[in-house]
């Protein structure tokens, strides 16, 4: 499944880079990493040193930015990690389809169809209530690493 | 819920046994099941409902004298408490009396009882009851109570009702207690009161009648060789004579004036001492003399002890588990208690009579610590150590109440050698001991070493008002010198044994420090009493470390000296200098005072010290050195030392003269010797070499320990802004190369952009400061200006860029802004009027970017919230200064900023699959909005702080309505549920009492959902836990009420619409004053917030009249029982009308109805609630 994903998604970002090297001292909490090529939103760090004169070294909490499991890392702190490219858009909620699938209306009007509806309970009920009842409803969409999904939706009020 | 009332109280008509009994029933078979855990809801609700019903006393009294089960008797006790103290208001004299008498009759009869707890309780009851009555009772009333308990106490009735004498004088005392009382609802007079009259007119009658019971039973103690119940009756009183002689005394204070001069000999009076130690100073007073002092009291004490001590020594020579029994505590105790003896008790006799009371406890004290060698070794060996801790209690107590020289001298009398050597000796003993079994659990040795170190702080501490450091005798010095070199000692140990059992979570310098600041400064202390000695012992183990790790470089692991210097480090910064706390430490007086014979500068041993360490400090610019020898941890202690060191040393203030010894040429060759100290490293000397070698090491640590947060955390937080906090530094600082290259290095070395984000704002802001070092203004914006405009430039460019959109999501240039941000935030803060114009410019510059990123990232909270920040910082730091041409335009900005911000999170629902993404985004929102109510918050201050030419409202441009207007657009933001949490609350809330108050009649401009909102968030403060928030809430109201008030008498229309409320809903103060009269009738809230509750009600009443006599009137129709009903009215009438209390909103009525409110509560409240 994550091997199918990797190829399809690095078609569609061709020519930017995924990840980015960063110094581990410099990474803070609510900062994005990759932990075991996942990428994560950084929850907690803390730093400590090996053995009494040696050096710093970082320890990252993260939580998968897709499926909320929880990672941990240990860095020397003057080394480089991985900081994944996370990209936000927002689209207007067009259409759910019966399958599953949305359909957003990106920037210059084409219509963007292949995003499955996400599995969370209470985001799903809020985004089929409010389509329903005819709210003009903006999603956020995030990608990273080459997968993407529904992140947010904000109420744009009858206009 | 059922109900326990037994009707008409007091008359005891019609109470019916059955229901007695299954009432009993019910309690006992809840009490049980609490035991057993079934459902303890349900059953605490039942016995709350007992307590809680109106006159349980005969169910509760049936209980006592019926239950067989301890709880459901205890339970009784603890209902009838509440139940009387609530209900106190209109019992009759002759119930509270009855009340009182049972519970002490029932204690008396009872007092063999095995259920102690129970006793206690009732007792504690009856001491309550009796407190709450103490005013009113007459004293023949009181007389009668204290005349059964004397009897008693006396003994004749056994030895169990004996000891419950005791103790109800000790529940009693600790009830009339400030510290220990129950508040009981009410105001703090009435406790003051009564503390008054227990110590004007009982306490000491007490205290003999403990002593008496003591004696009564001391002679078959010492006489039986078995435990006898005698002992609990000793015990107990000996603990009643040290609750009283803990007792705050105050009376004595009084005399304590006319006292000062009469103890100038050896006893000090000095206030702070009590402060400072953990020590309680017992002043009762002169008229305490004869019992405590003139009747060989204190020898009986001292006698009583010294004959159990010898007899069970003679028992149990081998055993040492007496000194831990209970009779042995406490005596103890007190001979420690009797220690901190002082004030106007002893008679004006130049403290003859004190001395001779110290040396007859000391004497005894003595034989429980000295040899201390023989009892260190004892303790090793298993006997008990409570005895000997006391004994260090002792030295404590009578070295906080002596002078050091005194102190010294006390012990002569029956000595070869002064106290000062004893105590040294002592803590030598329990220093060694700490050296060999060097361990984390907290063992005697600890404790003795803490109470030691407390003795030796409050012995050397500066006397306040001498100015002076305590001067020891030669002795004394000597002692001390002799202590410090073992304490440096067993540290070093310590230290280099830290390196084996390094267990990975090693402690970091600032945890460190803190964690034993107040030891290391106890030892600084101990180190300047002998500071001749003591420098040079510090030089020489520094250099013996130095050359260990030359001559060991690359053979021998060099991990234990390092551990070592680090220990040094920091021992030699506290002798050395004083923490600032904000101002600059002078050069400690013991230093300048010694070491007068030198007069040339590099001799002086200080200089001496100080210039081998920086020296060593030097070294680690050698890239090879730095590598094996100077670890992050070492160079940590090294910038904290620099940064302790310079803040004193380093281009000090001179000061004009001195005034040091009355010996003229002594005088004449100190102020030679100080001078060639304090110039050595001034300005015209060494001062600037050594500044810009300290430059260079903090630019060393930024660029070559990559990734050591704590250590640049050091070097940017403390070292840096050290060195510009003083103008003479700042002068020096700006003309030197190195800090050039540093402000360099800053804008364009890459190491720079990867140091923390919290060490870039405050390395931008100390380059900023150091600008005002600079001669004329220009210069210095100059040199802010070519500071940051390398960063301003950036952002305008990169925000111009086409492709911003997807350029800015790269996380490289996420970093590259945040780290930006930072510095133009740090800058900003660092506004001073003389730099004011570049940073004006430079945040003007970036206004339109900082708008465009908002924009492009506003899914990335954490740019956002910089953004924001650095707004808040900018405006606060520039907003006073701005003419109002700019105001106006920064006014815009900022509105622009907060609409922008708004229409990106309304409505705006954040899903993720993870609860701890979720909440961590519901704190970034959090965080965003407090920074923007500060915005708002400072924008407010323009009104109040204005330094600007013109006035801002030439311009058009009118703060409250900005204000309003900015609040508009944030609070629908603010849920309640984001009100939860406390620092958001918290500025909410003030801020919205703030513009409240100053700008009431804007209110009424906002439109009905945003007042409905404003005024939503306000009900819901008023029910708030946070006192302060009720607080502010209140104030709030106070200022809208009043606002109206004064409005319509006026013959205006005030908060016009919104007041008079639509056609369905009421208007705002009638709502405001049915849910204040709810809270201050029927709901639970402290006591303090009455005053304000009261300043808000009186404006709410006089509003709505109307309604006020309604809601007056159906609270007095829904009471049912005529006599509470007739109470009721008479209180609701006097409320409004005693104390010539009129319609005007002024000071004097406010305060006349503060006074209404509060008898009105106490009246009412107690009936009301039960309801």
């Amino acid at each position: 499944m994550s091997d199918e994903e990797h190829h399809f998604e690095s078609k569609a970002d061709a020519g930017a880079s995924k990840t980015y090297p960063q110094q581990a001292g410099t990474i803070r909490k609510n900062g994005y990493i990759v932990i075991k090529n996942r990428p994560c939103k950084v929850v907690e760090v803390s730093t400590s040193k090996t053995g009494k004169h040696g050096h710093a070294k970082c320890h990252f909490v993260g939580i998968d930015i897709f499926n909320a499991k929880k990672l941990e890392d240990i860095v020397p702190s003057s080394h480089n990690c991985d900081v994944p490219h996370v990209n936000r858009t927002d689209y207007q909620l067009i259409d759910i389809s019966e399958d599953g699938f949305v359909s957003l209306l990106t920037e210059n009007g084409n219509t963007k169809d292949d995003l499955r509806l996400p599995t969370d309970e209470s985001l799903l009920s809020q985004i089929k209530e409010g389509f329903e009842s005819g709210k003009d409803l903006v999603v956020s969409v995030m990608s990273a690493m080459g997968e993407e999904q529904i992140c947010a939706l904000k109420d744009i009020g009858p206009k | 819920m059922q109900g326990f009332s037994d009707g008409a109280a007091g008359a005891g008509v019609g109470v019916d046994l059955a229901q007695l009994q299954s009432t009993m029933h019910t309690i006992e078979v809840a009490c049980t099941s609490i035991q057993m855990h079934i459902n303890p809801t349900a059953a605490e609700a039942t016995i709350l409902s007992l307590s809680q019903s109106p006159q349980p006393y005969k169910a509760c009294q049936f209980i006592l004298e019926n239950s067989q089960v301890a709880n459901a008797r205890f339970q009784a006790a603890a209902a009838i408490r509440d139940a009387a103290i609530r209900e106190w208001g209109f019992l009759s004299a002759e119930d509270r009396r009855n009340l009182i008498s049972f519970c002490l009759c029932f204690v008396m009869q009872h007092a063999s009882s095995p259920e102690g707890y129970v006793q206690a309780k009732v007792s504690s009851v009856a001491a309550q009851l009796m407190k709450r009555g103490w005013l009113d009772f007459k004293p023949e009333e009181k007389e009668a109570f204290l005349y059964q308990v004397n009897q008693a106490i006396l003994g004749g009735h056994g030895v169990d009702v004996q000891f419950i004498g005791v103790n109800f004088l000790e529940s009693l005392v600790s009830e009339f207690s400030p510290s220990t009382s129950s508040a009981m609802g009410l105001p703090r007079e009435f406790h003051e009161q009564c503390r008054r009259s227990l110590e004007l007119n009982y306490l000491k009658t007490f205290y003999c009648w403990a002593r008496d019971a003591a004696l009564s039973v001391t002679n078959k103690i010492v006489e039986s060789d078995a435990a006898i119940p005698e002992v609990k009756v000793c015990n107990a009183a000996l603990r009643l004579m040290l609750q009283i002689l803990n007792w705050e005394f105050q009376n004595d204070t009084n005399s304590m004036k006319a006292g000062i001069n009469v103890f100038s000999a050896g006893i000090r009076n000095d206030t702070a001492s009590t402060k400072r130690s953990e020590c309680v100073i017992v002043q009762p007073g002169p008229a305490w003399r004869d019992v405590l002092i003139l009747s060989g009291h204190v020898g009986w004490l001292l006698g009583l002890y010294a004959a159990l001590r010898q007899k069970f020594s003679q028992k149990f020579p081998r055993e040492g588990y007496w000194l831990d029994c209970p009779i042995a505590v406490s005596a103890r105790k007190l001979i420690v208690q009797f220690c901190s003896l002082t004030g106007t008790i002893f008679p004006s006799d130049n403290g003859k009579m004190q001395e001779n009371h110290l040396l007859q406890l000391l004497s005894e004290i003595l034989q429980w610590i000295d040899p201390p060698d023989a009892v260190a070794k004892a303790i090793e060996e298993g006997k008990s150590e409570s005895e000997m801790l006391d004994g260090c209690r002792g030295l404590l107590s009578i070295a906080t109440v002596m002078t050091p020289f005194v102190f010294d001298q006390l012990l002569k009398a029956i000595r070869p050698f002064g106290t000062l050597t004893l105590l040294s000796n002592l803590m030598c003993e329990v220093v060694k001991v700490l050296m060999t079994n060097n361990t984390d659990e907290e063992t005697w040795s600890w404790e003795a070493r803490d109470i030691l170190l407390d003795t030796w702080t409050i012995l050397l501490l500066p006397m306040d008002g001498s100015g002076g450091d305590a001067v020891l005798p030669p002795e004394g010095k000597h002692a001390a010198a002799n202590l410090f070199g073992m304490i440096v000692e067993s540290e070093l140990k310590v230290a280099s044994a830290s390196v084996a059992n390094d267990d990975g979570d090693s402690d970091y310098l600032q945890a460190s420090i803190s964690a034993m600041d107040e030891r290391l400064s106890s030892y600084a202390l101990i180190a300047r009493a002998a500071i001749d000695v003591t420098i040079p012992l510090l030089t020489r183990l520094f250099s013996e470390r130095f050359a260990r790790l030359h001559q060991g470089r690359g053979i021998i692991d060099p991990t234990e000296t390092l551990e070592e210097l680090y220990s040094l480090l920091l021992i030699t910064g506290h002798v050395l200098a004083d923490e600032g706390d904000g101002e600059t430490p002078l050069v400690p007086t013991a230093i300048q005072m010694h070491f007068v014979d030198i007069v040339e500068g590099e001799k002086h041993p200080v200089v001496v010290l100080s210039g081998a360490i920086i020296r060593f400090a030097e070294q680690s610019m050698d890239p090879g050195v730095r590598a094996t020898v100077f670890s992050p941890r070492l160079m940590e202690a090294v910038i904290w030392f620099l940064a302790r060191w310079s803040h004193t040393y380093l281009m000090p203030l001179e000061e004009a003269n001195s005034h040091l010894s009355h010996d003229y040429e002594r005088q004449l060759q100190s102020i030679n010797s100080r001078k060639a100290l304090l110039s050595f490293f001034g300005e015209h000397n060494q001062g600037k070499t050594v500044l810009s070698i300290i430059v260079h090491i903090s630019m060393m640590t930024l660029m070559s320990y990559p990734g050591e947060k704590d250590l640049q955390g050091l070097t940017c937080h403390h070292l840096l802004p050290t060195l510009v906090r003083r103008k003479s530094v700042c002068h020096q600082l700006v003309s030197l190369d190195s800090w050039r290259d540093l402000a360099n290095a800053f804008t364009n070395e890459k190491a720079f952009f990867l140091l923390s984000s919290a060490n870039q704002r405050s390395l931008a802001q100390t380059l900023v400061l150091s600008a005002s070092g600079l001669r004329n203004l220009e210069a210095s914006n100059q040199f802010v200006r070519s500071l940051m405009v390398h960063m301003t430039t950036y952002l305008v460019e990169l925000s111009n860029k086409n492709d911003l959109k997807n350029v800015a999501q790269q996380p490289d240039i996420i970093m590259s802004v945040s780290c930006l941000l930072e510095r133009l935030r740090g800058a900003a803060s660092a506004a001073e009027p003389r730099t004011q114009r570049a940073i004006y410019e430079m945040g003007i510059s970036v206004m339109n970017p900082v708008l465009l990123l908002l924009e492009v990232y506003k899914h990335e909270s954490a740019v956002v919230y910089l953004l924001l920040k650095f707004i808040v910082d900018w405006v606060d730091g520039q907003i006073s200064y701005l003419e109002g041409q700019e105001t106006a335009s920064v006014i815009d900005f900022c509105m622009r900023l907060l609409q922008l911000y708004s229409s990106h999170n309304i409505g705006k629902i954040s899903v993720s699959l993870s609860s701890t993404l979720l909440s961590e985004a519901k704190t970034e929102k959090y965080k965003d909005l407090r920074a923007l109510l500060q915005l708002l918050s400072s924008l407010c201050s323009k009104d109040l702080v204005d330094f600007s030419s013109d006035s801002v409202e030439v311009t058009g441009t009118n703060i409250s309505q900005v204000v309003f207007f900015g609040l508009h657009i944030i609070t629908p933001l603010i849920s309640l549920e984001l009100l939860k949490y406390p620092k958001l609350c918290h500025d909410y809330f003030s801020l919205l009492s703030h513009i409240l108050e100053v700008y009431p009649e804007t209110l009424a401009q906002l439109n009905s959902d945003a007042f409905a909102h404003i005024l939503g968030t306000l009900d819901f403060g008023l029910h708030h836990q946070d006192g302060d928030i009720v607080n502010m809430c209140l104030g709030a109201l106070k200022a809208l009420a009043s606002y109206h008030y004064r409005e319509v008498c006026a013959g205006k229309t005030g908060l016009g619409s919104h007041a008079a409320g639509g056609n369905i809903a009421e208007g705002i103060f009638s709502r405001f004053l049915r849910s204040l009269l709810q809270l201050l009738l029927f709901e639970d809230y402290s006591p303090d917030l009455v005053g304000s509750a009261a300043d808000a009600l009186l404006p709410l009443i006089l509003c709505e009249q109307g309604l006020y006599q309604r809601l007056g009137n159906e609270l007095i129709e829904r009471q049912t029982n005529p006599t509470l009903k007739s109470r009721l009215a008479n209180a609701l009438h006097s409320l409004t009308s005693a104390n010539h209390l009129s319609s005007t909103l002024d000071r004097v009525n406010y305060q006349r109805f503060r006074k209404n409110l509060n008898s009105f509560l106490i009246e009412v409240r107690g009936f009301l609630r039960t309801m």
